[in-house]
């Protein structure tokens, strides 16, 4: 099941999440040499603190900032009701 | 005693993250009309870790909920009730929507009085507790009247004067309805105008290009800054309960408003 979360417009990003049997998490975005790594993380530790093991994440980043990749993915989750809250 | 309410939307982060700058003195974040059905859920997260990783001591923050009678309400409060916020703002008011909210929540609560039954109700809307201020919607209050809006304002001209009185009857804050025209700043400082000379003590706004203009009108000027420390030393000098100053007839109403002007301008370092 694929579910979606965010837009493409300035300071936000749109984070689409489906099945998968392992971790896949890719990034594109305008400032990803500065800053790809610092998104990997965000995704990373936002999937590790709701136990999320197997899934891909493909994040449209368009200046967003930690909070706000964190807020999507887990609107997306809790779209596809891997989380409640 | 905030003078500018600012309404942003509640799901628009370049809006969101910048809030602190549009030196509004109040903003309220909105989770009603500028939020679509689909994203109701992705706008609460996002302000739950909006709030829970940036604080703001200097402005005063609302959430704009959605109604009771909506499928949203429940949910809004549940997300909501535990993050660093002065209060919600409730659409479509009622007493028994207060009602509903106080029992979910103790923060402050400023309705929205935006139909005729809520007009009529306004003095029990005002009694409730938790109810800090009033808030004019007037382009759903006409709506519900079947009649048109002017940027004269003539046809809400009863319902600002109703809610300015039972606001200070009630000794609470009212905020006047946004002035919908964002391009006419001679049109926004005189309704900004009308509704300071009927009573409001703030208004609000659905543009942060607005805000300037309605701090200007709703700060205390210098000359009335002046009047008011005049009136309050010669009331500390003075030993009877009233006395004159420049002919005029000084007394206690008189002086409780000369005290709460230098405390707004206080608060405003002006």
């Amino acid at each position: 099941m694929k579910t979606s979360a965010g837009s493409l417009e300035s300071s936000d990003c749109l984070i689409t999440i489906s099945d998968s049997d392992k971790l896949e998490i890719i990034i594109e975005s305008v400032v990803f040499a500065q800053f790809g790594d610092q998104i990997k993380e965000v995704i990373t530790n936002t999937l590790k603190e709701h136990k999320i093991t197997n899934i891909l994440v493909k994040c449209a980043d368009k200046g967003a900032l930690d909070y706000t990749i964190k807020s999507r993915l887990e609107t997306a989750l809790k779209r596809r009701g891997d989380i409640n809250e | 005693m905030s003078r500018s309410y600012l309404f942003i939307p509640g799901n628009t982060p370049s809006m969101i993250q910048n809030l602190d700058v549009f030196e509004s003195d109040a903003v309220i974040i909105d989770f009603e009309d500028s939020v679509t059905s689909y994203d109701k859920d992705s706008a609460r997260i996002l302000i739950k870790n909006f709030l829970k990783k940036y604080s703001y001591k200097d402005i005063d923050l609302y959430i704009r909920i959605n109604s009771y009678d909506s499928l949203y309400f429940l949910e809004d409060v549940k997300a909501t009730k535990d993050l660093d916020i002065n209060g919600y703002v409730l659409p479509k008011a009622s007493v028994k929507a207060i009602e509903e909210l106080n029992k979910l929540s103790s923060k402050a609560i400023i309705p929205i009085i935006e139909s005729p039954m809520a007009l009529l109700e306004a003095k029990e809307i005002a009694d409730q507790e938790n109810v800090t201020a009033l808030l004019l919607g007037a382009e759903d209050y006409t709506k519900e009247l079947g009649i048109n809006r002017t940027l004269l304002g003539t046809e809400i001209l009863y319902a600002r004067s109703f809610i300015a009185i039972v606001a200070r009857a009630y000794n609470i804050d009212s905020i006047d309805t946004p002035y919908t025209n964002k391009e006419d700043e001679v049109g926004l400082k005189e309704d900004s105008l009308n509704a300071k000379n009927l009573g409001f003590t703030s208004k609000s706004s659905i543009h942060p290009n607005q805000v300037d203009i309605i701090n200007q009108v709703f700060s205390p000027s210098k000359e009335e800054i002046t009047e008011a420390k005049r009136i309050v030393k010669k009331a500390l000098d003075n030993t009877k309960g009233a006395f004159s100053l420049d002919g005029k007839m000084i007394d206690l109403p008189i002086i409780e408003k000369a005290k709460n002007l230098l405390d707004k301008a206080k608060k405003y370092n002006m």
